[in-house]
C-alpha cells in the first residue's frame, strides 16, 4: 500500500529542482565575473591600490604560473598531508571521546567543566606552543589541526549518541543485542548524521590549521608560501595562496558531500 | 501447567517532575496461559505500556514478581519479542537488513538469516520489497516488517503495544487479520494492549480491564467466539456485541473516572 501522496511530491520536488539549478548556475557564475571585473575595473581606476589589493587578472596568472611551473605542488601536498592527518586523527578521537563521555555519565560529570575551558580557548594561540613542542615540521601543524577538529566532531558525536531515539534502543534491545552489539547497530549509525555534518566544518578546520601552522614557522606548505610573499609585500603572492587554498577546501567538502549523500540514502528526502 | 507470564502482587511507583511519587499500578496479579491471546484495555494513560514494559524486562518493579515460565524476570525478556507502538524499525538499514536484526544479533550465519527473512517478508506480503529503507514505505508495511522482524527469531511471547494504532482503519482490519492467521499457525502467547475495546474482543482469548490509574485489575474476560475468526464481520455477531456491551459497561466507569482525574 504504498503512500498515494508519495509520487506526487517527489515528482513535484524534482521538476522544481530541475528548473532552478541552470538559472543558479548562471548567476552564480555572473556573480563571481561581476566581483572579478569590479575588482579589476577598481585597481585600473585607482580607487584600490594595486600594491595592497593586487589585481584579479595578476593572481589568477600568479596561480597559472605555479601550477605550470610545478612550484606550488610540493607545498600544497605538505598542506594537505597536514590537514589529513589532523583530520582523520581529530575525527577518531572526537568520535572515540564523544562514545565515551555520552555512555559514561560519571566521565561527563567530571571533566564537563573541563572541556568547557578547553572549547572556550581560542586555540590558534596554541600553535607557537606546539612549534616549541613539536618543532618546525608537519607534527606541530597536525597538533594544532587536531585540537581543532577533535572539539567539532567530540561535541556533534556526543550529541548523536546522546539524541538516539529509545524506542530503537528498546526494539533492538529486545532482539538481546549485548552493549556491543547496541553500539555497533544502533548508537554509532544514529551518531552518523551528526558526525558527518560536523565534518563539513572540522576538514575547514583542519586546513586552516595547517596553513596557519605554517605562516607562523615552517620551510614549506602554503602557509609558508604566503609567509614569503607577505614578507617581500608580494599581495599577489598572498590572495594567490588564499584563494588556492579555499579552491582545495571547496574540492575536499565537494567530496565530503558525495560520500555523505551516498551513506545517509536513508534518509528521507526533505 | 506454568503461565507464560505471571504477574504476582505488582505495584509500580514512579517519580514526578516535581519530586512527588506517582503510584502507576498497585497489586497486580494476572497469568496469561501459554498459548493464548491475552487483550488488555484501560483508560488512557493507567500503565498498560507499563505492565508490557515490566514484561519485557525494560522495568522492574520494586514490590512484586514478574514470572516467565515460571522463573522471576531479571533482565530482558529472552522469550519475548516486542511490537512497539512507533517505529522502531531502524532507518539506516534496508526492510531485509532489518528483518535480520534479531538473527544476526544471534550469530545465525548470514546467507542463512537472508533466506528466513526472505521468507518471512513473503509471509507478510512484502516479498519484492527487501531492499527499500523503511521510509519508503506506508506505515502499514512498516508495521509487517515489524511483524516479520519480532517474528523471525520465533519467540514464545509475543509483546504488542497498540501496535495497530496510527493505522487507518482499513490497513488496520488488514492487519488484524494477518496477525490472528500467524497466531493461528504458531499459537504464540500473545500479550496486547489496546484502547480499543472492538479489536480487543475481535482477536483475543480473554480480555483484562484495568481500572483508572493506579491500575488494578478490574476484570478478565473470557472471549467465548469461534475460531477462527473474520475479525471484520465478527463484529456483528450477537455474541460480541453482548460480550461488547458487557465489558464496557465495566470499562466505562473508569474512562469516566480517568477524565476526572486528568
Amino acid at each position: 500500500m504504498p503512500d498515494p501522496d508519495a509520487p506526487a511530491t517527489i515528482a513535484t520536488a524534482s521538476t522544481r529542482r530541475e528548473a532552478g539549478r541552470p538559472l543558479i548556475a548562471v548567476l552564480q557564475v555572473a556573480f563571481f565575473i561581476f566581483a572579478m571585473a569590479a575588482w579589476q575595473a577598481l585597481t585600473a581606476i585607482g580607487v584600490l591600490d594595486p600594491f595592497f589589493f593586487s589585481r584579479p587578472g595578476d593572481v589568477a596568472l600568479r596561480i597559472w604560473d605555479w601550477i605550470w611551473s610545478g612550484f606550488i605542488w610540493p607545498h600544497l601536498l605538505v598542506t594537505l598531508t597536514e590537514a589529513m592527518l589532523a583530520f582523520v586523527i581529530g575525527t577518531v578521537l572526537g568520535v572515540i571521546f564523544g562514545l565515551a563521555f555520552a555512555r559514561v555519565r560519571l566521565l561527563a560529570a567530571v571533566f564537563n567543566p573541563y572541556i568547557r575551558i578547553f572549547n572556550a580557548l581560542p586555540r590558534v594561540i596554541l600553535a607557537p606552543i606546539f612549534l616549541l613542542w613539536f618543532g618546525l615540521g608537519i607534527a606541530s601543524k597536525v597538533a594544532l589541526g587536531v585540537t581543532l577538529v577533535f572539539m567539532v566532531v567530540f561535541f556533534n558525536t556526543y550529541q548523536g549518541i546522546r539524541e538516539v531515539n529509545p524506542v530503537l534502543l528498546n526494539n533492538v534491545r529486545m532482539l538481546q543485542a549485548s552493549q556491543r552489539q547496541l553500539l555497533r547497530y544502533v548508537y554509532l549509525p544514529s551518531a552518523m548524521t551528526w558526525i558527518f555534518s560536523s565534518l563539513h566544518t572540522s576538514i575547514g578546520f583542519a586546513l586552516v590549521a595547517a596553513v596557519v601552522g605554517e605562516y607562523l614557522g615552517s620551510a614549506r606548505g602554503i602557509g609558508f608560501v604566503v609567509a614569503q610573499a607577505e614578507g617581500v609585500f608580494d599581495t599577489t603572492g598572498v590572495f594567490a595562496g588564499l584563494i588556492l587554498t579555499s579552491v582545495v577546501v571547496l574540492g575536499i567538502d565537494l567530496l565530503i558531500e558525495r560520500l555523505e549523500s551516498y551513506l545517509l540514502r536513508w534518509r528521507p528526502p526533505v | 501447567m506454568t503461565p507464560a507470564l505471571s504477574f504476582d502482587n505488582v505495584t509500580i511507583r514512579m517519580s514526578t517532575p516535581d519530586g512527588g511519587v506517582l503510584t502507576v499500578a498497585t497489586d497486580l496479579s494476572l497469568d496469561v496461559g501459554e498459548g493464548t491471546f491475552t487483550a488488555i484495555v484501560g483508560p488512557s494513560g493507567c500503565g498498560k505500556s507499563t505492565l508490557l514494559n515490566l514484561a519485557a524486562g525494560l522495568l522492574f518493579a520494586p514490590e512484586g514478581k514478574v514470572r516467565v515460565f515460571g522463573d522471576v524476570l531479571t533482565g530482558i525478556n529472552r522469550h519475548a519479542a516486542y511490537l512497539f507502538q512507533q517505529d522502531a524499525l531502524l532507518p539506516w538499514r534496508t526492510v531485509i537488513d532489518n528483518v535480520i536484526l534479531g538473527p544476526v544479533i544471534r550469530h545465525v550465519p548470514a546467507a542463512e538469516a537472508r533466506r528466513d527473512a526472505r521468507h518471512w517478508l513473503a509471509r507478510v506480503g512484502l516479498a519484492g520489497f527487501e531492499d527499500r529503507f523503511p521510509h519508503q514505505l506506508s506505515g502499514g508495511m512498516r508495521k509487517r516488517v515489524a511483524l516479520a522482524q519480532s517474528w523471525i527469531v520465533n519467540p514464545r511471547i509475543l509483546l504488542m503495544d497498540e501496535p495497530f494504532s496510527a493505522l487507518d482503519v482499513q490497513t488496520r482490519q488488514i492487519m488484524e487479520t494477518e496477525l490472528l492467521g500467524l497466531w493461528q499457525e504458531t499459537r504464540k502467547t500473545v500479550l496486547f494492549v489496546t484502547h480499543d475495546l472492538e479489536e480487543a474482543i475481535a482477536l483475543a482469548d480473554q480480555v483484562v480491564v484495568l481500572s483508572a490509574r493506579p491500575a488494578r485489575i478490574k476484570g478478565v474476560y473470557p472471549v467465548d467466539l469461534d475460531r477462527p475468526r473474520d475479525v471484520a464481520e465478527i463484529r456483528m455477531i450477537p455474541h460480541f456485541i453482548d460480550l461488547y456491551n458487557q465489558i464496557w459497561a465495566d470499562l466505562r466507569s473508569e474512562v469516566g473516572a480517568a477524565h476526572a482525574g486528568s
